[in-house]
């Protein structure tokens, strides 16, 4: 009898319904999405050690020495590696392990995955518990990380062969899971701190392990909810569109070949320009309404942003506070939505719309901001946030119609270095392009349009990208010899 | 087309235990946004 995690183990009997799969891979997506929502920890956990209020560290104090002081609390700052932690990990571990899941199984990655973020969510614990800053980095950000990628490409392939019919809804169900995942996790993880909370703590260190345990078992029960269907096994009655010159290949491309082909690279750049001007503009939206609106927020029309008092302007960060989530309502609503237009419309023109329309909207958004229509400015930065989300779930539907399906997990992974150079590429971009503009004399709610041009740029580019895609080389496809070894080499890796 | 496996292998269709798995994960989810939907409400104000 095949182990328990093998893959072998989870070939669906007949009966089994293809639409348990979405679910199980939802719960994986909805627990690994609370990565977003990491930053409701910082404030809390900036006090760790004073409870009421932080105490800081001496300025005489170094960079290794913080790393293991346990007596003065951390920046905000410092805790916000985490956030370049999981993104690198996540992107590497997508990388090197895409390749190892496609032969272990989505089960088997899951299970892994399950405790790496449950895990890391412990260890998190123990960090609080001893105050050490590293072990929350090497729990949460490294160990953690490493169970994102896993758990982000773990139902990829799997869903991509359950829908060969609507692929782009499929994968759009559960990437819609990982932006959805901090509006369950972040409230929650608020309640839970609350009612932990004592006059000696502020209740992070249970928080993590309530939590923890949490996701673990709602991604232990993802992964073993995971089948994966017989070989060749289409939907009855679905037959596969066969187009000469089509975007979308019956054929398959090994991944160590797929990588080296221009479509790989373009793709790459579809992708990381896409997400690093979504994340510029994300990162830019709640103090942007605020700096160019400033009173006409809290109807006091005529007084800008730097006249106005500290208790309006906390009115105003409560009005940025809103305009975020309702951007983060638009980014999930776009990766459902997007990505099964795109069964409908192909690829290639959804990432067309992404980038001419996106184009136009990011360099609308400087003339909506001095027209001061509010309307059309949140109206414009939530079609924006739509096709950010979408870009990120229609992406393994397009590598699965140019390389096939039989390594899609696996090129998926390697692909996602591009989201870990975006997050990078994004933020740098925009602080210093603003930095650069306030400090010549540009006031700061012009600096913005720069910085919106500059995005536009990005999206010009990699409206090219998109368009410069054409199906593989005849020679990229593996043979039929090549496919029968490798799929026997699944079944062998499958059994042991 | 049938969202089954196919009927030459047999199944009946899972229909309840594909509703409860979509519960499971669809309260978490809904309850989720409509927090965020709370929280957006402000704009409106």
């Amino acid at each position: 009898m095949p182990a328990l995690l093998a893959r072998e183990r989870i070939v669906a009997k007949p009966g089994f319904n293809r639409w348990l799969v979405p679910p199980a891979a939802l719960a994986i997506h909805l627990s690994i999405g609370m990565a977003y929502g990491f930053s409701v920890f910082w404030l809390p956990l900036s006090r760790a050690v004073g409870v009421t209020q932080p105490i800081p560290c001496p300025d005489s104090m170094g960079f290794l020495a913080r790393m293991f002081a346990s007596q003065c609390d951390w920046k905000i700052s410092t805790l916000g590696w985490m956030y370049t932690l999981f993104f690198v990990f996540l992107g590497s571990s997508a990388a090197v392990f895409g390749r190892w899941l496609e032969h272990a199984g989505p089960r088997k990655a899951g299970v892994v995955a399950a405790f790496c973020w449950g895990g890391g969510f412990l260890l998190s614990a123990l960090g609080v518990h001893l105050h050490q800053i590293w072990l929350l980095w090497l729990g949460s950000g490294i160990i953690g990380g490493c169970g994102l990628g896993l758990g982000y490409i773990s139902p990829v392939s799997t869903l991509i062969k359950w829908f060969p019919d609507r692929r782009g809804m499929a994968t759009g169900m559960a990437i819609m899971g990982f932006g959805g995942g901090a509006m369950i996790g972040a409230p929650l993880a608020d309640i839970l701190m609350k009612h932990y909370a004592t006059a000696a703590s502020v209740g992070v260190k249970e928080t993590f392990l309530t939590m923890g345990a949490i996701y673990f078992v709602a991604m232990l029960a993802g992964a073993f909810g995971y089948r994966v269907p017989p070989p060749d096994w289409k939907p009855a009655g679905w037959v596969p569109p066969v187009k000469q010159g089509s975007m979308i290949t019956s054929r398959h491309v090994h991944v160590d070949r797929a990588w080296r082909t221009p479509q790989f690279w373009l793709l790459w750049g579809v992708l990381c320009l896409n997400v690093s001007a979504g994340i510029g503009v994300i990162g830019m939206a709640s103090p942007m309404i605020q700096e160019v609106f400033g009173g006409r927020l809290i109807e006091l029309p005529g007084i800008p942003f730097t006249q106005l008092g500290e208790a309006q302007k906390a009115q105003l960060a409560t009005v940025g506070a809103a305009f975020a989530a309702l951007l983060s309502l638009f980014n999930i609503a776009g990766r459902i939505g997007w990505a099964s237009l795109s069964d409908v419309i192909g690829r290639k023109r959804t990432y067309l719309i992404f980038f001419a329309l996106g184009g136009a909207l990011y360099a609308l958004v400087p003339t909506a901001g001095q027209g001061g229509n509010v309307t059309l400015f949140v109206a414009i930065f939530c079609l924006i946030l739509t096709m950010y989300g979408g870009g990120f779930a229609t992406i393994p539907a397009y590598l699965a119609d140019i390389f096939g399906t039989q390594f899609v997990g696996a090129i998926h992974g390697r692909l996602l270095t591009a989201w870990s150079a975006a997050g990078v590429l994004g933020p740098v971009l925009v602080n210093y392009i603003r930095e650069f503009q306030i400090d010549r004399g540009v006031p700061a709610a012009q600096a913005y349009n720069v910085t919106m041009y500059v995005l536009v740029a990005l999206l010009v580019v990699g409206f090219f990208c998109n368009l410069a895609l054409r199906p593989v080389a005849e020679r990229h496809y593996m043979s039929e010899d090549e496919l029968s070894s490798e799929r026997g080499l699944v079944a062998a890796a499958s059994r042991a | 087309m049938t969202d089954e496996m196919p009927p030459e292998t047999g199944g009946s269709g899972q229909w309840g235990v594909v509703a409860l798995a979509w519960v499971l994960v669809g309260v978490p989810l809904l309850w989720g946004v409509w927090n965020t939907l709370l929280k957006a409400a402000a704009l409106f104000r």
